[in-house]
């Protein structure tokens, strides 16, 4: 696919973007303001633009008129590029251009980032999941050939694929006789490597060995993700339209739900009390195992995969969101010295749990470090290859814990502290989880305060993810619509920004532009929501940065996990101090992070040992009991942050913006 | 070698604010070291005391305090003649306590009428304290603001909830704010920037950290000015360097300590010399954290504390 050039004028800035690439998208990724308030739906009619010259694929609209249709006029959000273009951004979206030169240069440096996989991420390991099938051909018994049926069947693996020292799985012995039979001797057969060696999991008659599919699930606090795998070419297969390599694999691969213990408590801690009640602890256990059963169910429903063909499933999830899952007391999480049950938990038979899978399907849990360093930071760390590499590394999970770990391959240390679940969409007024519909992308003209936002599926919008949280927040406050501390200042010449019951508050989208019965806004209790949740991953940064004797600018590389969204753009998390404020090109996305390493871990069982050498070497630092972290957190509940020599840059864009004004 | 005394390096100095106008406006700040450190550097302004003038008859002060001021309890001009002229205090600090949303709840007009009253008054400088309910304030200190156009005053206290509001006032009218924060460094210097992103002149502001009194959480206040003057003075975190007011009277007053009667509380001694001191010790602690100008009610703890200064800076 070619290249082609978008300019965009009068402000003369362009970008370079794929065939096929979506005019307002283009917009939005070269920093561009167009008025747009649909999400990128063709119902607004507000992001006319006018082509003087080049090629983009445009139809007619009923906002247009056929003089402006003929006079060039478009819809970006209906014009695709097809050749190097040159655009004009019309009066009512234009931002002056000294306000816009105070944006980072998009052509210099990524900021818009997409998150990267596991091909991309870890080097050197091959595709040779734990969980594998082959295919024999027995030679049926006879009066002289009379051994047992299972012993025929092992001396067959053996001789015809050179495995050696099988066991084999109870439930397999109890059905083996009449399939063997009724399969005329030729069987698939499922094996899985164990710390003790192969057991035999599953038989099934016939050549099945095109079908062997895993499901990764990763249990967060607030929310369940989870992904079916095929194990034989190891991509992601529950997408609809096909099949997802590692690259558009965030597209719709996966199935999500929020997890239902937040009816007893938004946090760890509160759910740990739950559990203390009477019944309280196998509630939680069965609320969240009928989660996974719902998103199981949805994984299979969009692929069309068959329930008898999911021979794996690996979890992460944090220590707590483990232990619940396996119904182990976590009790002793939340008294100090904070510890958890196990490290190394070894794997389980999903029926046991609940889990609806055939009943040889056994559960990978990835290990915990401590009390709130779980599975899924090792799970993190694994999949985005830092355990192999020389680089000193941070890497932050930005879930309702802020998960943060430094180190390389050589070392790691850890800490946790509670962010909330504000870029997951809850505690966020019209927040939701990055699906169809949720605003993903916005801009707002300093001038106008109108905005342009674009959602996930170019849908009529229904909320606003985490990546559009930080957008609009970062916007907000660069177009000085609200202050530093995230209050909105009074009397701004537009109607967008107006005070109902529960205060002040912006409005995104109005209820006619929207799927939903109401308008879109982000009040003055979301912004503050998403400073604290900002404000503990950065403080918890700091901490640890510190506490080894480093600073940011120590950092070689930053890999961000987190649910947001689809994107991460880096200049406005930094513009909202979120991120430190250092070189652009030093930081890596990942999407999920557990997905990443449970994916990862299914495709490859040499990474077993890795992952519990990571789990080990992993130092845990206590925030709960850290005199500085208070301190911290107080200095980064500010935009970006008290310490306005920390952000330099985007210090002198406020300072810019105020002259302006 | 003869020996030398190992000195603080400051790179930073504190603002130099003028409250009041006229011959008897006052300047504060200024200092280039640690309180009193006189052999490291200078504190060109002595620290100043206000003493209070509430505008409406207080109800529950200690019969030590009250003694001072019996003749003018419920006439705050000449509330606050006496105390400039008896008593010779620096400033003064009228309470308009009669606002109080849950209290007296008097209309702000009144109370502004009040403040003009008692700022045209006296010629030195005023401090005009606000109930401190963040709205009720916001539109009580906007109308003194106007009221008292070009007058100097210390608009008190300005919080982050009002902080637009009444910062916009003390633009247009030209008086000094003092910025209010609950006992935290981080949220001071928020509250410093947000009202020089407003476009408050830094020669318009002070910074009020919130006081205890002594033996109830003083030791709270000490440590956040220590770390304001050691950011400030050498840190070179010039959002810090503002000089201090503590509003302090009302904390220490208010304590069992400074309240019982000396037959309730035999153990305790003489009531009226344990509420002095009480207030003279609180003043002390303040100065030596740094504080550059101190709200107080007794002039008995006044006499005490100016001559603890005279003597430090001797």
């Amino acid at each position: 696919m070619g290249q082609h050039k978008v300019t965009f004028h009068p402000s003369d800035r362009h970008i370079f973007v794929d065939e096929g690439e979506n005019l307002l998208q283009a917009a939005m990724e070269a920093g561009i303001h167009i008025n747009a308030s649909c999400g990128g739906n063709a119902t607004c009619g507000k992001c006319k633009v006018k082509i003087a010259g080049g090629a983009v694929a445009s139809p007619m609209h009923t906002e247009l008129s056929e003089a402006e249709y003929a006079d060039g006029y478009r819809l970006a959000c209906l014009s695709t590029v097809t050749g190097d273009v040159d655009v004009e951004i019309p009066l009512e979206s234009q931002v002056d251009k000294s306000v816009l030169a105070l944006k980072g240069d998009r052509l210099a440096a990524p900021y818009l980032l997409s998150p990267k996989d596991i091909f991309q991420l870890v080097q050197g390991w091959d595709i040779d999941p734990t969980v594998f099938k082959r295919y024999v051909e027995l030679a049926p018994p006879t009066l002289n050939d009379n051994v047992s049926d299972l012993t025929r069947l092992t001396h067959a693996v053996h001789k015809q694929h050179g495995i050696n020292g099988i066991s084999s799985d109870f439930r397999v012995i109890m059905k083996l006789s009449r399939l063997l039979r009724k399969a005329d001797w030729k069987v698939t057969v499922t094996l899985v490597q164990t710390r003790k060696g192969y057991k035999l999991i599953n038989v099934e008659p016939g050549d099945n060995r095109h079908q062997n599919y895993s499901i990764v699930v990763d249990i967060g606090t607030t929310t369940i993700f989870g992904q079916i795998l095929n194990l034989n070419d190891c991509k992601v297969a529950a997408c609809p339209d096909g099949t997802c390599d590692g690259a558009t694999l965030f597209a719709l691969a996966e199935a999500s739900d929020y997890n239902p213990q937040i009816s007893y408590g938004e946090d760890v801690i509160t759910r740990i009390v739950y559990s203390q009640k009477p019944g309280g602890l196998k509630k939680m256990q069965e609320t969240v195992v009928a989660s996974i059963n719902g998103v199981i169910d949805e994984l299979l429903k969009m692929s069309r995969i068959d329930r008898s063909l999911v021979s794996h499933l690996v979890v992460a999830g944090n220590t707590t969101m483990t232990q619940l899952l396996l119904g182990i007391d976590p009790k002793y999480i939340r008294e100090a010295p904070y510890v958890p049950t196990a490290n190394l938990i070894p794997p389980v038979r999903a029926v046991h749990l609940g889990i609806n899978v055939g009943d040889h399907v056994h559960v990978y849990l990835f290990p915990l470090v401590a009390s709130y360093v779980g599975g899924d930071i090792v799970a993190g760390i694994l999949g985005s290859g830092i355990f192999q590499r020389e680089a000193l590394t941070l890497y932050m999970d930005i879930g309702t814990n802020g998960e943060i770990v430094i180190g390389n391959k050589d070392w790691l240390a850890s800490v946790s502290c509670s962010a909330g679940p504000a870029f997951e969409g809850a505690g966020i007024k019209f927040g939701m989880r990055a699906t169809r519909g949720a605003i993903e992308e916005v801009s707002i003209n300093p001038h106008t305060c109108e905005p342009m936002i674009l959602t996930i599926g170019r849908a009529k919008p229904i909320g606003i993810c985490g990546s559009g949280l930080i957008d609009a927040v970062a916007e907000l406050l660069e177009a000085g619509i609200i202050d530093q501390k995230g209050k909105f200042h009074q009397n701004l010449p537009t109607k967008r920004v107006r005070k109902r019951e529960d205060g002040y508050e912006y409005v995104l989208a109005y209820q006619n532009e929207t799927r939903i019965q109401d308008d879109i806004v982000l009040t003055e209790i979301d912004i503050e929501n998403l400073i604290r949740t900002k404000g503990s991953i950065y403080a918890g940064c700091k901490v640890l940065l510190d506490s080894v004797g480093l600073g940011f600018k120590d950092l070689e590389q930053i890999i961000i996990a987190g649910g947001f969204g689809r994107h991460l753009d880096l200049e406005k998390a930094i513009f909202i101090g979120l991120l430190p404020e250092i070189d652009a090109r030093k930081f890596i996305f990942v999407g999920n992070g557990s997905l990443l390493g449970a994916r990862l871990l299914s495709f490859s069982r040499e990474l077993l040992k890795e992952t519990e050498r990571i789990a080990l070497m992993m130092t845990n630092l206590e925030l709960s009991n850290h005199a500085g972290f208070m301190d911290e957190f107080m200095a980064a509940m500010f935009l970006p942050h008290t310490d306005a020599s920390a952000f330099p840059g985007v210090q002198e864009r406020l300072r810019a913006r105020r002259e302006a004004a | 070698m003869p020996f030398a005394i190992p000195k603080t390096i400051y790179t930073g100095k504190i603002k130099e604010v003028v409250l009041g106008r006229g011959p008897k406006a006052i300047t504060v700040g200024g200092e280039t070291s640690y309180p009193f450190h006189l052999f490291e550097g200078e504190m060109p302004h002595p620290p100043r005391i206000a003493l209070e003038v509430y505008d409406t008859p207080p109800d529950n002060w200690a019969e030590a305090a009250l003694e001072p001021y019996r003749d003018v309890i419920g006439d705050p001009v000449a509330w606050a003649k006496k105390a400039a002229e008896v008593y010779g205090a620096d400033l003064i600090a009228l309470q308009l306590i009669s606002t109080d949303p849950n209290g007296l709840n008097a209309p702000s007009d009144q109370a502004t009428e009040t403040a003009k009253k008692v700022a045209a008054a006296v010629e030195i400088p005023v401090i005009v304290n606000g109930s401190g309910s963040p709205d009720k304030d916001a539109e009580l200190l906007r109308k003194v603001a106007e009221a008292c156009d070009g007058m100097n005053l210390v608009i008190s206290p300005v919080v982050e909830e009002n902080y637009k509001q009444i910062g916009a006032g003390a633009i247009a009218y030209k008086h000094t704010v003092a910025a209010n924060s609950p006992i935290d460094i981080n949220l001071a210097k928020q509250l410093n920037i947000l009202l020089g992103n407003l476009g408050v002149p830094d020669r318009q502001v002070i910074v009020d950290p919130t006081t205890g009194g002594l033996g109830y959480g003083i030791e709270y206040t000490y440590s956040v000015m220590e770390r304001d003057r050691m950011a400030a003075l050498t840190q070179q975190d010039e959002r810090l360097q503002f000089p201090i007011i503590c509003n302090m009277a009302k904390e220490v007053w208010k304590t069992k300590e400074a309240k019982a009667k000396t037959e309730d509380a035999p153990l305790l001694g003489d009531a009226a010399r344990r509420g002095i001191i009480m207030e003279a010790m609180t003043a002390t602690l303040l100065l030596l954290a740094g504080a550059d100008v101190l709200v107080m009610r007794h002039p008995e703890a006044v006499r005490l504390v100016r001559e603890m200064i005279k003597d430090f800076s001797a």
